[in-house]
């Protein structure tokens, strides 16, 4: 059994023996159990009753405080709203509704922390920029807090742990309880890897041509084919107007493009360590932000699966982005090509690539690794 | 800077929390430290007023060299003048409230205002006080519940640097009812906690007092006795009713020596107090509840008192002049035994009669001739003028015994002196002849001392005694309460074979014992007030180890076996069914609580089950598992998801099952779970294929 199925399995007994509820004694909550000791001891000393009495109020609230702290963090139901676009080691903004479902006691001073993510089988803790805060949530009513998280890698996350804490009545402990709100998270890789400009072997198109001539249209995009509705990513330079306002819904106009025009980013699965197949990820992924970015069509391979046909369009770099994130990478895989080497930019941390490739981008070996090929 | 509405809120708390702090110490030491009303006017204009930082930085130079001298001043009576420490230190401390309510609160600020107010409660309690006391614990805990609570937002506001949360009134009147929590704590503390101590228990401040006092002295002048409410006995009667108005007479000090201007009591000689067997036999029990009183060390009871009982911690000790003291520092609660009713007058005649025919026999010896030795310094007396002897035998020359002279001289004083609470305006105005023969008018102790001198000029032991006549008696409470307006001189004068016997010449007692007896108890203002204190007193300050041994038994009454309960059938009581019901309720509470909790849970039934079984299936292969059945569905599909066919029917027939109200048979449960089985093979499958997760 290898070490990491070791430490999985006892990170799940130590999730397992976790308790429900954790206290954490705040100084305040020292300075009040140290006046009860005091004051009881001079009580006993004395014997006057209104010190019992004093003493016993002491008590009192910390007994209060106990029971409103459970009440503030049971009685609610929690929903995520799950990000979309989230990049590595970018912040996210991460959403949570929270209902209060009690009849009489408000929730208060709550704090949301996603303490716990899981890609795959791996455990990992987010770093927590800002949890989330929510001063009262009166009995029957809901509110909206939002947490700042980073993910320092891409993948399929699973949140695993959401913590509730608060402080609250009285700032003496702090009550921690763990809930689990079911939820996936998909983490695209980094696009901001600095990575050579590459055009397909065909090569029709000139890349030095200024950003607002390559988006005329009927010119850089194609014969004008018709309108369809809005998707995201689509330019919005791209919205007929006049059709937006009859549907009252965004139109826009839809153009076909020379399949020549374009080129496919393949990414190689095969990496040696995980290090540098990461890195080829993020330079394919920076590849593609790079192609959408300049209005270019490009198509994407990575594993045998493709995402045909090759197109453009901040939708299609979304699909490109969401289909790296979740790439798994290994030394046992075959490169599979959806077109010809000529056509193809071979991303790869591998030994893959040849002459017949349009372009290799390597990991390491600088941005411009592989000049275009003429 | 403008402070948000959230600030100036938990501002007015702090400063009511405090006026409720100092409330309680007024309720036990009254206005005795300085800086009370001072601090109690700052504190009620804190409540309105929010100084502006400018101010408050100019006060804040003028508090810190306030504090300064009042901490020298607490310093220098603690090491020079043998005072109470606790007055000075209760200044310093007030100050140092009223600086901190008007200082520009942090979170430090705000700890320290709430211990400083704690504090003040800590020190109202040195001063045993009253139900007031009481009242201000409970306000003063809703009100700091709730400044806890708006007080620990705010600061969790403040340190995100979120605004302040605006709380509705709703929010401060439900945190002011959840003290109701800490409240039923500290009170199952208070009666639980078992009374047993360490060491040496601190004595308890004593009471000023005006009324009673260890002295009777004609010294006073120049003013005149203010009245004084303050209740000094409670007094239950366990074995029947209270006696009439007319024979309430509260004994406390006797004294035999007057030095012509005070009395006093000499070494004490052994005799008895009374002849018990010729007195009538009937007894009367009063339990008294005792405030502690200044210098005094005195227990009371109907005259004449017989025994004492303790109840608290308290040493009694019966004096060889029939007085009752007491050892030990607690309050005195006790049960006081003594004769119901006086002797006749026909029978104190009697014994008179024959006392001054043995004299007869005697004669040629002295006028102390028949008294018994014991009994000689009852007829000691100081210089008089000649007018007060002459005064005595007039009175007494008309009547051959001892009992005769003496009502006549009682009658004498009340019929011919008035009475009043003006005290003479000089000393010289003072003395005794002064009041027989000049002004003509005193309070009691002049009465009882002119009483006592006339009837030892003629050869009549006599001696002077305090304690207090009457009472009020409470109908709510069933006890009698006297207070400190009701302390009183008599006389108790020495008749062979009975002993001491009392007489009043106070022509007021007569008087102000009828209008008692008629007052209904309704026309007294402080008539609750009195049952509340006397309530506040017994369950609360002289609560003690017996009366937890007392509800202890009380609470395990039900539980006790009755006596016979073996042979008798088994019968369901009243709070056995109470019991139960309790405990039905409870668990009733429990589980809806638990149905609650668990409501957000996915219905059951087979189809569900496989369905999440799906959803949990294609989560693990990494596939999204978001939205409803269908949208699940369609992002399957999206993402080429393998087994889509046997997967597209199961969440189908789920959809029909959950919400469309189909019935699931057998065969469709089967095809469900082999679809979902499929699905689940498909994907283990796809899984073992791909190459191993780097890590």
């Amino acid at each position: 059994m290898s070490g990491n199925t070791w430490r999985q399995r006892l990170a799940g007994l130590r999730q397992r023996l976790r308790p429900q509820r954790r206290l954490r004694l705040q100084r305040s909550g020292i300075v009040v159990i140290l006046g009860v000791f005091s004051l009881g001891l001079a009580t006993l000393n004395t014997g006057n009753n209104l010190l019992y009495l004093l003493v016993g109020a002491l008590l009192g609230l910390i007994t209060l405080s106990g029971w409103v702290s459970e009440r503030a963090l049971t009685g609610i139901h929690i929903a995520r709203r799950s990000p979309f676009g989230v990049t590595a080691g970018q912040p996210v903004r991460i959403e949570y509704r929270v209902s209060n479902r009690k009849r009489r006691l408000p929730t208060a001073g709550l704090e949301l922390r996603d303490a716990e993510l899981r890609r795959g089988e791996v455990r990992v803790r987010p770093e927590i920029v800002e949890p989330a805060f929510l001063s009262l949530v009166p009995a029957g009513e809901h509110a909206l807090a939002a947490e700042v998280i980073t993910v320092p890698r891409r993948g399929l996350y699973r949140f695993e742990r959401l913590q509730l804490a608060t402080t609250y009545p009285f700032g003496m402990f702090t009550k921690e309880r763990d809930v689990r709100v079911p939820g996936t998270m998909v983490v695209w890789p980094r696009t901001d890897r600095p990575v050579p400009r590459v055009r397909a072997a065909a090569g029709r198109r000139a890349s030095h041509q200024p950003a607002a001539a390559r988006f005329v249209p009927g010119v850089e995009r194609g014969e004008y084919r018709g309108l369809r509705s809005y998707r995201p990513g689509d330019d919005p330079r791209d919205i007929h107007w006049r059709s937006t306002a009859r549907r009252g819904e965004p139109i826009v106009r839809e153009y076909d493009r020379d399949p020549g025009d374009s080129i496919w980013i393949v990414l190689d699965l095969a990496a040696p360590d995980e290090a540098s197949g990461e890195v080829a990820v993020e330079l394919a992924a920076s590849l593609a932000a790079d192609a959408s970015g300049r209005g270019e069509r490009f198509g994407f391979a990575a594993g045998g699966v493709s995402l045909p046909p090759p197109a453009g369009g901040g939708s299609h770099l979304d699909a490109v982005l969401d289909l790296l994130a979740r790439v798994e990478l290994g030394p046992g895989h075959a490169l599979h090509l959806p077109a010809r080497p000529g056509e193809c930019l071979l991303v790869t941390a591998g030994s893959a690539g040849g002459e017949d490739f349009a372009a290799v981008v390597r990991p390491g070996t600088g941005a411009a690794a592989r000049a275009d090929k003429p | 800077m403008i402070p948000s509405p959230g600030t100036f809120l938990h501002r007015r708390l702090t400063t009511l929390l405090a006026l409720i702090a100092v409330l309680a110490f007024v309720s036990g030491a009254g206005f005795t430290a300085p800086a009370l009303i001072p601090a109690a006017a700052l504190l009620l204009l804190g409540l309105v007023w929010n100084p502006p930082d400018r101010l408050r930085r100019r006060l804040e130079l003028f508090w810190r060299a306030l504090a300064l001298l009042l901490a020298l001043r607490a310093g220098y009576q603690a090491l020079f003048v043998p005072t109470d420490l606790v007055l000075p230190m209760v200044d310093l401390l007030l100050l140092l409230v009223v600086a901190e309510t008007f200082r520009a609160q942090d979170a430090a600020g705000e700890a320290r205002l709430y211990a400083l107010t704690f504090a003040l409660l800590i020190a109202a309690a040195a001063y045993r006080p009253g139900a007031l006391f009481g009242a201000s614990f409970v306000a003063y805990l809703a009100v700091l519940t709730v400044t806890l609570m708006v007080g620990q937002l705010n600061r969790q506001a403040r340190l995100r640097q979120l605004p302040q949360p605006r709380l509705p009134a709703r929010f401060l009147a439900q945190s002011a009812a959840l003290s109701a929590v800490a409240l039923a704590v500290s009170v199952v503390v208070f009666l639980a906690f078992p009374r047993v101590s360490w060491g040496a228990r601190a004595a308890p401040v004593s009471r000023t007092v005006t009324g009673f006092a260890d002295r009777v002295s004609l010294l006073g002048h120049g003013s005149r006795i203010y009245p004084n409410p303050e209740l000094v006995l409670r007094v239950e009667f366990p074995s029947g009713a209270a006696p009439p108005a007319s024979e309430r007479y509260w004994r406390g000090r006797s004294y035999d020596r007057f030095d012509g201007w005070t009395w006093s009591r000499t070494a004490a000689r052994a005799h008895r107090m009374i002849e018990t067997r010729q007195w009538p036999a009937e007894r009367t029990e009063q339990l008294v509840y005792q405030a502690t009183l200044r210098d005094a060390n005195v227990l009371f009871g109907l005259s004449p008192l017989l025994d004492v009982r303790p109840r608290s911690r308290i040493l009694p000790y019966r004096e060889p002049n029939g007085d009752f003291t007491y050892g030990g520092s607690a309050e005195p609660v006790y049960t006081a035994v003594s004769v119901r009713g006086q002797p006749g007058a026909e029978a104190l005649r009697s014994a008179a009669a024959a006392a001054a025919a043995g004299r007869e026999e005697a004669r040629g010896l002295a006028a102390t001739a028949g008294v018994p030795a014991a009994l000689r310094s009852y007829l000691r007396l100081p210089p008089l003028e000649p007018r007060v002897y002459a005064l005595a035998d007039s009175l007494a020359a008309a009547h051959a015994n001892s009992y005769d002279r003496t009502i006549a001289v009682r009658d004498w004083l009340r019929d011919n002196l008035a009475y009043t609470l003006d005290l003479p305006a000089t000393v010289a105005e003072a003395s005794l002849d002064h009041f027989l023969f000049e002004r003509r008018a005193g309070h009691c102790e002049y009465f009882s001392t002119a009483m006592a001198v006339l009837l030892r000029a003629v050869g009549i032991p006599a001696r002077n005694v305090n304690g207090f006549l009457g009472g009020e008696w409470n109908e709510f409470g069933d006890f009698l309460a006297v207070t400190q307006n009701q302390a009183h001189s008599w006389v108790e004068v020495w008749f062979p074979s009975y002993g001491w016997v009392r007489f009043d010449p106070t022509p007021a007692s007569v008087g102000a014992l009828a209008a008692a007896a008629a007052t209904p108890w309704w026309s007294s203002p402080g008539f609750l007030f009195a049952d509340l204190e006397h309530r506040w007193s017994k369950w609360v300050l002289d609560y003690g180890l017996e009366d937890q041994g007392q509800l202890l038994r009380q609470l395990s009454e039900p539980f006790r076996p009755a006596e016979g309960a073996a042979d008798a059938p088994a019968a369901v009581s009243w709070w056995r069914v109470v019991i139960a019901a309790m405990v039905l309720l409870l668990l009733a509470a429990a589980l809806r609580s638990r149905a609650s909790r668990t409501s957000d849970r996915p219905p059951s039934g087979a189809a569900s089950r496989a369905y999440l079984r799906l959803r949990r299936a294609y989560a693990r292969a990494g596939f999204p598992r978001q939205g409803p059945a269908l949208t699940f569905l369609r992002q399957l599909e999206l993402a080429q998801a393998p087994g889509m066919d046997a997967a597209g029917r199961a969440v189908r027939l789920y959809a029909q099952v959950r919400f469309g109200g189909k019935q699931l048979d057998v065969a469709g449960k089967r095809r469900l779970r082999e679809d979902v089985l499929g699905v689940e093979r498909l994907l283990r499958a796809s899984r073992s294929r791909a190459p191993e997760v780097p890590r």
